[in-house]
């Protein structure tokens, strides 16, 4: 949430309603809706670290405003982190560990294990599928990030069938 | 009321003999029923077994013992000629690698088993232009399968295999060898036969195919480790904010 | 149609796919048509040769029966027989005599002819001018007498009547007949002249006779007709000629020349079947991938069996009525102008259907292969590969360039294939080498007559002299070397109905040259030699006795010997002249005169013409066998481009087979030459292979062929000569020039072409 916000006041000035629209605007449904509350609370955090600073703006009618600022140490920080690589994603070592360890137990075995892992896998899949459906095609930003985790499983699907080649 | 499968499988079992005469067991008493207007997913690692067992299903290939019944009625005594004609009325086949007749255009392709089933060549050209229309090949009539893409030869086959609204249509792979733009019209293509009633069973690798079918065989070494319905955890609804969840 | 008769999924792919190749469909056709036009020509060639009789009948439309008269007959009655068609004449017909040259008197026969050429029976003008009522001293002279006396349009006619009255006419014309055989087998001679000349030159009626000439409808009705003819005229009838008598006068009884055509129509036939095999074949392993598509659609393996085979079957019937036109249109039109008749319905028929049976079957194996195909397509049909032939690994040894290599590794990966080529390659020039061994043979016979007989150029009869004058005349020419007196005989052999020809001369002590192929010359009295033939007929072998009665005389001989003996189907008893009963030898009736090397039989012969002999000149059998080498030249070409169309078969193949390695050779770095040679070798190693191999082949079985055909022919074995050394080199060499420059074709389009690395 830092870097995103940091980045939107890179590019203008803007008050912490207006991040929150242009979220939502880039990133569609792709990700969830983020609160005015949280955004306000890392708006603080980030001017008490000196990233940015704020700027009353009187209203008619209206309490004032703050208009936030990207400030020069606040640029340092998102250049670092643009130029950083990003780690991937992990292994998901939850089920291998089940994998390895429940056998020993003696309260399930391997080729139980992975089918009903499979079965879940294929039913997130088919989920992901609908969701592609249901998404409007026009939403790029939303529709490759479903494709992403299409490939996720995928590939989760496919060490699934290693697994079951390669453990006895 | 019990319905009569479709297709169904007792204890099959192929045998290949090796180069130097040493039985290799490919499929090792495999029980399957499938009932109609379900989609069946056969899954599992290359050299399982899969795809000999949906040509067995096809009769493509010969069982070594066993029993196939298809539609009720016992399939696997018939001679070759036999199963071309069962085929021919009963059976639509997709492969891999499309397997258009090159020297026959779309139209001609995709009319060849209506002809083939004693259709009028009236008739056939109807149901070729209705079947193109709903793939939305109708301009690609006249061209050589040569000159398509591989998605929309994969289309032209799907039109094939659909000519004679077969009882079961079996797909070996059928995505296995279009890019993932490709493989999203064909999907699309199978869900919405399978909405209309089609019977379909076919041999994946792909998750996205499999994600598709109502349940999913899983092959290894021959023989059938898994056999379930994909089942739905939550009823439909959500967004793509929920992919991050659904991940988590 | 045939859609009707296969289903109309069939029909659809059998149209698709012929669209799909056009090109090699017609090369098919074509291929099928050449070699029925070759088959057909030759037949007609060939029966026209031999049978020089059906041409000149039909196209003089001639009469089936002649009968000669005392007077005029009942020409109402006659035609009004059952089964006559038309009568020709009657003509009035007179005995005479023709001064010839060097004081000779030849008789001739003389008959009316009317001014204007008659519908039936009509002489067929070769030569000059017909009959002309101005012009009443012309006659038209029959043109194998005219031949034989030197007569040529201009030519004085003297002729004498048997008043003896001597009238000068001229030649105006020469003219062919199929209503009488040729001079001098069919005596004596004819010359046709205005009903004016013939009164002038016999004005006795009673001298004189009536010939009158009756068309029939069937031919097959002659003797039934003759019998019907002669009851009506009530005992008119001197004489009846039949249409059967002048052809068997005509007719060559040349047994070779039928046994060599046999012989090279049955090299065409399956010249033929090996062509269209491999098309056919080559066609369906290309398209093995689509026949299992098919099969997995639901086709049945006895459909794609039918499917097949009426395609290229269908192919191949094309070619054959396209093959029966060709060959309609060039005897109507080509050869019709040399007078050649077209072939007469029976070879026809046998050649349009013995092909189409051969098309069929040819085309039935790779069709039933191709239904066998099992309905998996989803396995990709590859080549065998990976494995080095024992040959290109000998080629790497020698360290040869790497695309040789290569090329040599492909030649072999695919077996079968490979074989087929080096088959369909080695079966044509197997045949072409047995060709030239043909004409290898007949270029043997004429330049050393000698060995098949005739040792002797000229036959002399003494005519008016005594031998011992015509002897020493003979002697006389400087070009004459050896004159051996000599008689023909018939002789009656036991257990025949017929008689053999007897032939002495030499005598014991001194015998002719005879080309004694087994056994050995005859020595003394009472021993001979004779032909194959003879031997046959008689059962006998070399060293066995026979009893044989000359004019009433019983005569045992014994056989010591077997002669090359090209004459009477090699029928003929060949001894010296003192063996036979002295009322038989004695006056020698001829002399073989044998010549110095190197003379010229035509100068020797007119020079002794002028001393008033006559002189005969031996006919070589290559002359009478000549048509051959027209059909060995034809069936050359044919049997070249089939053997080349099967090499553009087996690159095309092999191209396709190589299409994936060649992208990976190229991506490796072979420049196109290099992949251009590979592809070269790949065709080119099996081609020459096939080339050696038919030809060796070939030239090792000609001559055994040859001797097998002529000991079947009566000949004899012993005349088969192999192909001479650089005529088997030239022809090896040229074949492979060819079969490699074939080979480049397709190489050089794969080479230049760019090709993509894709999955099949």
């Amino acid at each position: 949430m830092r870097q995103s916000l940091l980045a939107l006041l890179a590019k203008e000035p803007a008050h912490g309603y207006e991040l929150k629209q242009a979220l939502e605007a880039i990133f569609g449904s792709a990700y969830p809706s983020p609160n005015i509350g949280q955004i306000y609370v890392t708006l603080g955090r980030l001017e008490k670290d000196g990233h940015v600073r704020s700027v009353g703006v009187e209203q008619s009618n209206r309490p004032n405003k703050k208009v936030y600022y990207i400030t020069a140490a606040g640029l340092e920080t998102l250049q670092a982190w643009a130029e950083e690589p990003t780690e991937g994603p992990r292994v998901r070592d939850e089920f291998f560990m089940k994998l390895v360890l429940a056998p020993m137990t003696g309260l399930s075995d391997r080729m139980a294990l992975i089918n009903r892992q499979r079965r879940h896998y294929l039913s997130l899949m088919r989920e992901l599928g609908e969701l592609a459906e249901r998404t409007d095609p026009g939403d790029r930003v939303a529709l490759l990030l479903i494709e992403g985790a299409m490939l996720h499983l995928q590939a989760d699907l496919d060490w699934l069938e290693r697994c079951q080649e390669e453990l006895p | 009321m019990t319905t009569t499968p479709a297709i169904r499988a007792v204890n099959l079992v192929k045998i290949y003999q090796s180069g130097r005469g040493l039985p290799v067991p490919a499929v090792r008493g495999v029980d399957l029923t499938v009932d109609p207007g379900e989609f069946v997913a056969i899954m599992g690692p290359s050299g399982s077994g899969k795809s000999t067992l949906i040509h067995l299903l096809g009769g493509l290939d010969t069982r070594t013992s066993g029993e196939i019944w298809l539609d009720g009625k016992r399939a696997d005594t018939l001679s070759e000629s036999g199963w071309a004609v069962l085929r021919r009325e009963k059976i639509g086949f997709v492969f891999q690698f499309f397997n258009l007749v090159t020297n026959m255009t779309v139209a001609d392709n995709v009319e060849l088993p209506a002809l083939l089933g004693g259709a009028s060549p009236r008739h056939a050209r109807e149901r070729r232009e209705y079947l193109l229309g709903e793939l939305g090949l109708t301009d690609r009539a006249a061209a050589a399968p040569a000159q398509l893409s591989g998605g929309e030869q994969q289309r032209v086959a799907l039109a094939r295999a659909l000519a004679n609204q077969p009882r079961l249509l079996l797909a070996d792979e059928p995505t296995g060898n279009l890019d993932s733009r490709n493989t999203r019209d064909v999907l699309k293509l199978l869900s919405r036969v399978h909405r209309q009633g089609q019977t379909i069973v076919l041999v994946t690798h792909d998750a996205r195919v499999a994600g598709l079918a109502d349940r999913v065989v899983s092959l290894l070494d021959g023989e059938i480790v898994d056999d379930g319905a994909i089942v739905r955890r939550r009823g439909p609804g959500g967004t793509a904010g929920d992919v991050v969840e659904l991940r988590g | 149609m045939a859609s009707r008769m296969i289903g109309s999924a069939e029909g659809r792919w059998i149209r698709a796919d012929l669209r799909a190749r056009r090109g090699q469909a017609l090369l098919t056709v074509l291929t099928v048509a050449g070699i029925v036009t070759a088959l057909i020509a030759a037949a007609t060639l060939l029966e026209d040769g031999t049978n020089p009789w059906r041409g000149l009948f039909e196209r003089g439309r001639g009469a089936h029966i002649w009968l000669h008269t005392k007077t005029v007959p009942d020409v109402s009655a006659l035609k009004s027989l059952d089964g006559v068609t038309d009568v020709a004449g009657p003509y009035h017909s007179a005995p005479a005599t023709l001064a010839a040259d060097r004081g000779r008197k030849v008789p001739i026969s003389l008959q009316e002819a009317p001014a204007a050429l008659p519908a039936v029976a009509r002489p067929l003008l070769s030569e000059g001018r017909w009959l002309d009522v101005r012009h009443p001293e012309g006659v038209v002279v029959e043109r194998s007498f005219a031949r034989a006396i030197g007569l040529r349009p201009g030519s004085p006619f003297t002729v004498t009547g048997l008043n003896g009255a001597t009238h000068t006419l001229t030649v105006a014309g020469l003219a062919e007949t199929g209503d009488q055989g040729f001079y001098p087998e069919w005596a004596p001679g004819l010359a046709w002249t205005l009903r004016q000349t013939l009164t002038a030159v016999e004005p006795a009626p009673g001298r004189t006779e009536t010939v009158t000439g009756l068309r029939l409808a069937d031919p097959g009705l002659t003797d039934l007709i003759v019998q019907r003819a002669v009851f009506t005229l009530h005992g008119q009838v001197q004489r009846v000629t039949t249409w059967r008598e002048v052809r068997a006068a005509m007719e060559l009884d040349n047994r070779l020349l039928g046994l060599l055509l046999g012989l090279f129509g049955v090299a065409g036939l399956v010249a033929a079947a090996l062509a269209l095999a491999n098309v056919t074949g080559g066609r369906v392993l290309t398209q093995l991938r689509d026949i299992a598509t098919l099969k997995s659609l639901g086709f049945t393996r006895g459909q794609i069996t039918r499917m097949l085979l009426v395609e290229h079957g269908a192919l191949g019937l094309a070619g054959i009525a396209l093959g029966v036109v060709a060959a309609w249109l060039i005897t109507a039109y080509a050869l019709g102008e040399s007078g050649v008749t077209p072939l007469s319905p029976g070879p026809h028929a046998a050649i349009t259907v013995g092909t189409a049976l051969v098309v069929l079957v040819a085309v039935w194996l790779p069709a039933w292969r191709g239904g066998r195909t099992p309905p998996l397509p989803a396995v990709p049909a590859a080549p065998p590969r990976g494995r080095l032939s024992r040959l290109a690994r000998l080629a790497l040894l020698v360290r040869l360039p790497p695309a040789l290599v290569l090329g040599a590794r492909d030649a072999f990966t695919r077996r079968t294939p490979a074989l087929l080529t080096i088959c369909g390659v080695a079966i044509p020039m197997m045949m072409i080498t047995i060709g030239l061994g043909c004409w290898a043979t007949l270029d043997d016979f004429i330049r050393h007559p000698e060995g098949v007989g005739q040792a002797a150029a000229l036959a002399v009869r003494p005519a008016d002299l005594t031998a011992e004058e015509t002897r020493e005349r003979v002697m006389a020419d400087p070009d004459v070397v050896a004159a051996y007196p000599g008689a023909e005989l018939d002789a009656l052999v036991p257990g025949q109905t017929r008689t053999v020809r007897t032939r002495a001369l030499g005598t014991s002590a001194d015998p002719y040259p005879f080309p004694v192929a087994e056994g050995r010359m005859f020595r003394d009295r009472g021993e001979a030699v004779a032909g194959q033939g003879l031997l046959d007929l008689l059962g006998a072998r070399v060293g066995d006795r026979v009893r044989i009665t000359i004019g009433g005389t019983p005569l045992i001989v014994r056989i010591v010997g077997r002669v090359i003996e090209p004459e009477q189907d090699g029928e003929v008893l060949s001894l010296g002249i003192d063996s036979l009963a002295a009322k038989d030898a004695v006056p020698p009736r001829f002399y073989g005169l044998v010549l110095r090397p190197g003379a010229e039989p035509g100068e020797a012969r007119a020079r002794l013409q002028a001393q008033g002999l006559e002189v005969a000149q031996a006919v070589n059998p290559a002359d009478r066998l000549a048509v051959i080498r027209v059909i060995i030249v034809a069936l050359v070409v044919v049997l070249a481009l089939i053997g080349l169309a099967n090499l553009l078969t087996a690159g095309a193949l092999g191209l396709r087979d190589h299409v994936l390695d060649l992208a990976v050779l190229k991506a490796m770095g072979l420049t196109p030459r290099q992949v251009m040679a590979t592809l070269v070798t790949g065709t080119g190693l099996l081609a020459v292979v096939g080339v050696l191999l038919g030809g060796c082949v070939g030239a090792l079985w000609s001559r055994a062929l040859i001797d097998l055909e002529g000991r079947h022919s009566g000949v004899g074995a012993g005349i088969g000569r192999a192909p001479t050394p650089g005529m088997l080199a030239a022809a090896i060499g040229i074949a492979i020039g060819a079969a490699l420059l074939v080979a480049l074709i397709p190489a050089r389009r794969a080479a230049r072409a760019r090709i993509p690395v894709t999955a099949r």
